[in-house]
């Protein structure tokens, strides 16, 4: 059997998922044996950035003009196209720039802005058609492990989509929300993390980003029984999904 | 149904025995030789049901845990049902079964009547493998509660505080303050028994046990009508409270269910090795509330939360005919790990009274 | 034996139905039950991909057994890949299937829309075979437009022994199309049950089967003589995962044929 054909491609964000990849998870060596890696910029030099590809990985938030002509090309280029990570799925990280004025949030971190090109921060699905999702930052080794070897096999590949709260009752953590009063994201956040934070006591990010069926709305009310500002509530939701500008989202989400 | 004959043959001779509590507790720490022995203990301001490693850890004590030792030790949050390997045949092995021989010391009343229920899933037409060895391995070791925690309704539900059953569990202890009233209810108990400074329990002993049980029926606060709870439900699929609590409070994050001791369902996973050459296929808890649960090609018949939220509910205070027994044992658990405190009971009282 | 653990069986014939259906003539392991009855069913599958609950569209016919399946998720899109000559797992056979014991010596009305004619498919074998011991067999099938009508070149020799009324939603293939256009509850004035005689089954879509059935109802039959086979999310097909239930009932073991007069008016359902 020939070896797929893999590129990894990064936008705006830390190249976090491409070394979870291919170096960090539980199965980087045999990853690399099982794909013909044909462009992926951390584990080859040069490499062939216009394909074809039989799996293109893309991570990173799409925050420049220029990256969105790519990303049609590596899609008209790949027979399958994954967003992988927070950035790529959400927005992550780079899109909370969407929540104050551009300049503003630019004149923070240059000091000559002229060169600076950057459009409003998407995730890449705004962009492009894609076929999974591999969320989370950095990206849940069981999603991984599921869109990889899904291609492998060529089949469909059967992506969690409950809450944070499965896995982490699965591991029978006692419940910080509940028990401690800790403003946990994880009732509204799309599961894969195997409870990382509550598991160690930190309440849920939502790095995973809010799943299709939450009820935002719902949690906020208890966050603010809880104590939280508004403007402290609103970062909870913003944190990893601005772009899905908090709210007006999540209303519609309300009922699925 | 109870217990299926899961535990042995019931106790043949006299076998209810007052033992003072040190004496009980040396004979259980003299079981983990042979023994797993599990129990409540408490770990940090929360208790859980752990291996003990010895009966100085056992916090007797306890009100409810949040996952009932039933549903953890007997079912299994994610257990392993197949390995297949593809070589030149393709081959299906089922795990070796486990040999742990294990006690589970300490269950409320509430949470054995929820094994027996369990046993109903696992143990009917089709009886899953991996279960009955674990009950059959398992020796329960049941606790009359002294007193209800706040969201316990179990009394209301015929499950608790004392436990009626006879049959399905080991032995049944009642707190006498210095002494434990022992009633064993098997023989293979019977004859692991053997805990000095015992004596027979006589009339007294068990007079003392009705008064115990009066005294912890006063501390519900918490009850739930049953007579034609079932219909009521039925009869009201559109009654405004389901659809205002969905809206209003419940998150689909499933925690009511995870921890629920009588929630049975689960998923079947395969797990692709990366090489290829072998799949695990498991099974992990799963959750009515989660939106893909009851989802097919071109529909999903619980689409709304609206829909999700009845069928937990429904499941628990309906649905009799399933098993001829209500789906709760009245733990409260679902009540306490809401995070946003959805109360079942609220909901069928609403009902019933046909409030809207 | 564990109750989940499945058979090894081997793809001998496939053939294409419509563009996204082929019936598969599938040779199981001599251990697999020689009892099955028309609308039980397989979980049927392959290891890393699932599996899927899948009618049994024939019953054994010289040693093999057939399925009929739609490519539509994981499990079918992957079985749809496969060729003559390839493994798949299934193990089976579950649930409850037709009441043929009920329909013996009564007129028979057969409604099918869509895939709901390959669980139908045995419970006619069934009646060509042992013509005699039915009344009326009439079949009502509906499909989305011709090409998707299944088992096809079968029609000639059912129409030698039962009536058969065709009705496509439209026809789009531009061919004389001999049949009724419309709704499948246009044909039921066709067949005009005798209505203290006749039983039905109906299998479809449940929005089709709660008009096939309100139709039937409307023509003075009564809901003990209607039966339904019902759709559900399945994982186990033993009773255990809950996938299935419905209203306190799991589909897999308690059906996933039902009189309709046990499963009309349930909540989270149509009929
Ligand atoms: C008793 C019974 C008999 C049946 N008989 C037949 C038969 O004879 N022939 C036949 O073809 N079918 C039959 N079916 C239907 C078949 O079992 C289902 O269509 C089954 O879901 C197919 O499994 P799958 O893995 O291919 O699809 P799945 O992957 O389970 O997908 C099915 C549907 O679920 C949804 N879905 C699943 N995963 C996702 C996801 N990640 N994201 C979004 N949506 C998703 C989609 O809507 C998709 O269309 C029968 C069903 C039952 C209950
Ligand atoms: S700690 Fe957070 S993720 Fe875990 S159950 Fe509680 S709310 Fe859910
Ligand atoms: S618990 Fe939340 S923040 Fe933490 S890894 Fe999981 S999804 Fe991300
Ligand atoms: S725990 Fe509460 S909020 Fe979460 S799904 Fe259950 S009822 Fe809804
Ligand atoms: S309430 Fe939901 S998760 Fe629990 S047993 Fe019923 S269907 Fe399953
Ligand atoms: S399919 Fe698992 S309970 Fe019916």
């Amino acid at each position: 059997m020939t070896r797929p054909r893999l590129g990894f491609f990064k936008f705006s964000c830390c190249a976090g998922c491409e070394f979870q990849t291919f170096y960090f998870q539980k199965h980087p060596a045999e990853t690399l044996a099982a794909f013909e890696i044909v462009f992926a910029k951390m584990v080859l030099r040069g490499g062939a950035p216009e394909g074809p590809f039989d799996l293109a990985l893309v991570e990173g938030t799409i925050t420049e003009a220029w990256q969105a002509d790519e990303l049609k090309k590596i899609r008209k280029s790949s027979a399958l196209l994954f967003a992988i990570g927070a950035c790529a799925v959400n927005g992550g990280i780079p899109a909370l720039k969407a929540l104050a004025p551009e300049l503003e949030v630019e004149g923070k971190v240059y000091k000559n802005l002229s060169p600076i090109h950057s459009i409003r921060p998407h995730p890449v699905d705004a962009y492009i058609q894609v076929d999974g999702y591999i969320r989370g930052c950095p990206p849940g080794e069981r999603d991984l492990h599921e869109a990889l070897t899904s291609v492998l096999a060529q089949k469909k590949p059967g992506f969690l989509r409950c809450a944070v709260c499965v896995e982490c009752k699965l591991k029978g953590n006692i419940c910080i929300l509940t028990a401690y009063g800790m403003p946990c994201m994880g009732p509204v956040t799309n599961a894969g993390c195997d409870a990382l934070c509550p598991t160690c006591k930190r309440p849920c990010y939502s790095c995973f980003g809010l799943m299709k069926q939450a009820n935002a709305p719902a949690l906020a009310k208890k966050f603010r029984s809880l104590g939280l500002s508004e403007s402290d509530i609103r970062r909870k939701f913003t944190l990893f999904d601005a772009d899905a500008a908090l709210f007006s989202k999540a209303d519609k989400l309300n009922e699925d | 149904m109870y217990g299926n004959g899961m535990t042995g043959a019931p106790a043949s001779r006299i076998s209810d025995f007052l033992v003072p509590k040190a004496s009980f507790f040396r004979w259980l720490d003299s079981l983990r030789e042979s023994f797993s022995v599990v129990g409540p203990v408490a770990e940090e301001d929360r208790t859980v049901f752990r291996e003990i490693a010895s009966a100085d850890e056992l916090h007797m004590e306890y009100a409810s845990t949040m996952l009932s030792p039933g549903k953890v030790y007997l079912y299994s949050p994610r257990e392993d049902l197949f390995r297949i390997s593809f070589g030149k045949d393709l081959t299906i092995e089922e795990p070796p079964r486990s040999p742990v021989q294990r006690i589970i010391a300490g269950i409320h009343a509430c949470d054995t009547h929820a094994v027996f229920y369990l046993d109903r899933t696992f143990l009917g037409a089709f009886r899953d493998p991996l279960y009955e060895n674990r009950r059959s391995n398992t020796m329960l070791i049941a606790l009359n509660c002294s007193a209800a925690s706040r969201n316990c309704f179990c009394s209301s539900m015929g499950a608790g505080p004392f436990l009626k059953a006879e049959k399905g569990y080991d032995m049944l202890l009642t707190d006498l303050e210095d002494a434990y009233l022992v009633e064993i209810r098997t023989e293979r108990c019977r004859v692991l028994f053997n805990a000095d400074a015992t004596q027979s329990a006589d009339a007294e002993v068990f007079r003392r046990k009705e008064e115990k049980e009066r005294s912890a029926l006063r501390t519900f606060t918490k009850t739930i009508n049953t007579d034609g709870l079932d219909r009521a439900l039925r009869e009201n699929p559109e009654h405004p409270v389901w659809g205002r609590t969905a809206d209003e409070r419940c998150l689909s994050c499933a925690n009511c269910v995870m921890v629920c001791p009588t929630c049975f369902c689960h998923d079947v996973v395969d797990e692709l090795s990366m090489d290829m050459k072998t799949v695990r296929r498991y099974r992990e808890w799963d959750a009515c509330q989660d939106a893909r649960f009851a989802e097919v090609h071109g529909g999903n018949f619980r689409a709304r939360r609206t829909a999700r939220l009845r069928q937990f509910v429904t499941h628990k205070l309906d649905q009799t005919h399933q098993y001829g027994v209500f789906g709760t044992v009245g733990c409260g658990r679902c009540i306490t790990w809401c995070p946003t405190g959805i109360d079942l009971t609220e909901m069928a009282k609403a009902i019933q009274t046909r409030k809207a | 034996m564990h109750p989940l653990k499945p058979a090894k069986a081997v793809l001998k014939n496939i053939r294409q139905e419509t563009a996204d259906v082929k019936t598969y003539t599938v040779q199981v392991d001599g251990a697999f039950s020689r009892e099955l009855s028309p609308g039980q069913f397989n979980m049927v599958g392959y290891p890393g991909v699932g599996e899927a609950p899948i009618s049994f569209s024939s019953l054994w016919e010289d040693g093999c057994i057939g399925h009929t399946v739609r490519s539509v998720g994981a499990v079918t899109a992957f079985i749809d890949k496969l060729a003559e000559g390839d493994e798949l797992l299934l193990r089976g056979p579950y649930g409850k299937g037709w009441p043929m014991d009920i329909a013996k010596g009564r007129d028979l009305l057969l409604v099918a829309g869509g895939l709901g004619l390959a669980p139908l498919r045995p419970v006619i074998r069934e009646v060509l075979q042992s013509r005699d011991s039915f009344g009326t067999v009439s079949l009502l099938c509906g499909a989305r437009n011709e090409k998707n009508l299944l088992f096809t070149d079968e029609y000639e020799a059912w129409r030698k022994k039962i009536s058969l009324f065709l009705t496509v939603d439209e026809a789009v293939t531009g061919e004389p199309w001999g049949h009724s256009v419309g709704l499948i509850t246009g044909l039921l004035d066709r067949v005009k049950p005798d209505t203290a005689g006749t039983c039905a089954f109906v299998v479809g879509p449940e929005i089709m089967m709660r008009f096939v059935c309100r139709g039937l109802m409307l023509r003075g039959m009564q809901p003990a003589d209607i039966f339904v086979s019902l759709e559900r999310r399945m994982k186990c097909g033993v009773a255990q995962c809950g996938h299935c239930q419905h209203a306190g009932f799991f589909v897999c073991r308690d059906g996933p044929v039902f009189p309709y007069a046990q499963v009309t008016g349930l909540m989270d359902g149509m009929l």
